[in-house]
């Protein structure tokens, strides 16, 4: 049950993730770890319900009670909660304790019977050893884990409802029950969904490079366009303009002061021309 | 989807040109034939890896013209022009992610299809030819990814090349000859990058239309093998038929595998390393993933040498393929079943866990040339 269980939510959050990725966040770690947990929760009792209900009738020959998919959600979701923290602290410290002893083992073969092992042999002779000890382990821990939710799930069998018929009749209960009653409405609201995703996945995601080369050098995309402030333009203009009168005014004193001085000057020219030629007399 | 027009009722636009067509081509007769497949023992997801292949190949086409639009073959332009589709380009860098991950998703699939149908034995007869096209197909999903590996023109792309011809050189009598074809000369190049861009472009992409082509029409001759377990009366009543329930089962299949390649190219975007030069300098070179457990065997000092390394990459690889290609003909025992064909399950996974420790060392093995 398990397997088409993960295999039935899998496309529905895979296109979440998705979309949170084109949102720039990570559906591994954070916040987009946390979306995608909570968007799971009814995408997984959904696919558990479907997926326990073609099961009971399809192998068992047995009709659960309604509810199937809400109830076991919750058991298997505790259980697992308690059990795969466990698995991974015994599956890591398995390997812990493997790669010790390998590292160990190998190094005294390279010690006392082949000194000159070489690199890759080494490697591979260690990663067949401790390999070989940690996949078992983590085989065995999960055969366990999935037979504690069969544990889980025998309640439900006892309770269901026995049914009878041929394999033909019971082929065509558990697929009737999957038909979809209005399938036109159920094709269009699904098209509807995809062309929805579609749209907010192009909007969401960038048009650039979100890892650039460090050594590319981006072509320039033209001279960046000002925005103009009409008021602040016209205070600069005015100043400017009040800055170029005082230079103007500056400019005609010192003109008008030239003139002045030249006129003396002139008036001074024919008196000292008619002293010089008496001194030269 | 056909609208039933009401009796007595002139047949609306849609329906007319279906006519037009149905009377001129036999579209009835086709969309019957090939919408309702009977499919023993009822739909599987374990029947969708070939729908998908063809998917993504279809998607390969698509997203490798639109790239065709920028890129340039020649030395002095590739890496820039790849260059120019990452960074200037809008969603450039998406097609381009999109494309490198989707040759990965290729060799994925292929390798799930074929391990499908061996275990399944559907490849005993009457589905040999099937098969044996099969495998060809195979080697052209591996020649894609060979070639179009190079065409960036950086670092990695140019060594890893150079070292799989260098490989190729190793094959007796027509190695020499196949390293200069693909070369274009005695070393690699400009004419190296224009045949590997015509190949992977044109050559290949036709081989893959026409043979996959073929291996549809064989298999629509021979009919689905169906499961390996079950009554006959078990099959006969979970018969499906390929139109809606296969179809369903494909296009989720490809939603799925879509957006996993999507997602790849978000979390891992193509990132060029340095340009090609005739000195790798601190790179080490390495090919492809999927070709990372052979070049990790070739390490193996019982490989070493010329004798050594023709086994290692020419010889033993060659032989596994032609016994995959003689496989159909030497098991001829019409047991489908896996669990009485222990033979067959021990090998395939003794394969499997070969391959995966042979690329896991080679990970491992990045460490110490550092």
């Amino acid at each position: 049950m398990f397997w088409p269980t993960f295999w039935t939510g899998f496309p529905i959050k895979l296109a979440f993730g998705l979309l949170l990725l084109a949102a720039h966040m990570h559906p591994w770690e954070g916040e987009g770890l946390f979306l995608l947990l909570l968007l799971s929760i009814p995408i997984d009792i959904w696919a558990l319900g479907l997926c326990a209900r073609t099961v009971f009738i399809d192998r068992l020959k047995v009709d659960p009670q309604p509810g199937i998919g809400a109830n076991l959600w919750l058991r298997w979701a505790v259980f697992s909660a308690m059990a795969l923290p466990l698995i991974k602290i015994i599956v890591s410290g398995a390997t812990e304790m493997a790669k010790s002893v390998t590292t160990n083992m190998v190094h005294a073969i390279k010690e006392s019977i082949y000194p000159t092992l070489p690199v890759a042999e080494q490697i591979t002779l260690e990663l067949v050893m401790w390999g070989s000890v940690a996949t078992g382990v983590l085989i065995l821990c999960l055969l366990a884990w999935l037979y504690g939710l069969g544990w889980l799930t025998q309640p439900f069998v006892k309770n269901a409802k026995s049914l009878e018929g041929t394999e033909e009749e019971r082929a065509s209960f558990w697929d009737g029950l999957r038909i979809p009653a209005d399938q036109p409405l159920l094709l269009t609201a699904f098209t509807g969904a995809g062309v929805v995703l579609v749209f907010v996945f192009w909007a969401l995601l960038p048009s650039t490079t979100p890892h650039p080369h460090e050594e590319y050098e981006f072509i320039s995309k033209g001279p960046k366009e000002e925005k103009v402030e009409p008021k602040k333009v016209l205070k600069e203009a005015e100043k400017v303009l009040a800055k170029a009168e005082l230079v103007v005014k500056k400019l005609e004193e010192e003109k008008s002061g030239e003139s002045k001085d030249s006129k003396d000057q002139k008036g001074q020219e024919p008196a000292a021309k008619e002293m010089q030629p008496e001194k030269k007399k | 989807m056909q609208q039933d027009s009401q009796p007595g009722n002139q047949p609306n636009p849609f329906e007319k040109i279906v006519e037009f067509v149905d009377e001129r081509v036999g579209l009835k007769t086709i969309q019957a034939k090939m919408l309702n497949e009977p499919i023993p023992g009822g739909s599987r997801w374990a029947y969708a890896f070939g729908s998908v292949l063809l998917f993504i190949f279809i998607l390969q086409v698509v997203t490798g013209i639109l790239l065709m639009f920028y890129y340039v073959p020649s030395t002095d332009h590739a890496y820039d022009s790849t260059q120019y589709i990452i960074h200037e380009v809008d969603y450039g860098w998406f097609l381009l992610s999109y494309h490198f991950w989707g040759s990965s998703a290729m060799v994925v699939m292929v390798f799930a299809h074929m391990s499908q149908v061996f275990l399944w034995g559907a490849y005993k007869k009457p589905r040999e030819l099937i098969w044996l096209v099969g495998l060809a197909l195979f080697g052209i999903v591996m020649g894609f990814g060979f070639t179009g590996y190079l065409l960036p023109w950086d670092q990695r792309a140019y060594w890893a090349t150079v070292v799989g011809v260098e490989i190729m050189d190793k094959t007796p009598i027509v190695g020499d000859f196949m390293a200069r074809f693909l070369k274009g000369g005695p070393t690699p190049g400009q004419m190296t990058l224009s045949r590997f861009f015509v190949i992977h472009v044109m050559v290949l992409p036709a081989a893959l239309a026409g043979l996959a082509g073929l291996h549809i029409f064989l298999f629509r001759k021979a009919g689905p093998a169906g499961p390996f377990r079950g009554t006959p009366e078990e099959l006969k009543a979970k018969t499906d038929y390929f139109f809606p329930r296969q179809i369903w089962k494909d296009i989720v299949a490809m939603a799925t595998v879509f957006l996993i390649i999507c997602s790849l190219a978000f979390i891992e975007p193509v990132v060029l390393l340095q340009q090609a030069t005739p000195d790798p300098g601190d790179y080490h070179p390495e090919p492809e993933w999927y070709f990372l457990f052979l070049f990790q065997l070739l390490r193996l000092k019982m490989f070493g040498g010329e004798l050594g390394q023709f086994l290692g990459a020419i010889a033993i690889p060659g032989a596994f393929m032609a016994f995959l290609a003689a496989l159909p003909f030497i098991d001829t025992n019409p047991e489908r079943n896996l669990f009485k064909r222990p033979v067959a399950l021990i090998g395939w996974i003794v394969i499997m866990v070969f391959i995966l420790v042979f690329t896991l060392s080679a990970i491992i093995n990045r460490e110490f040339l550092h």
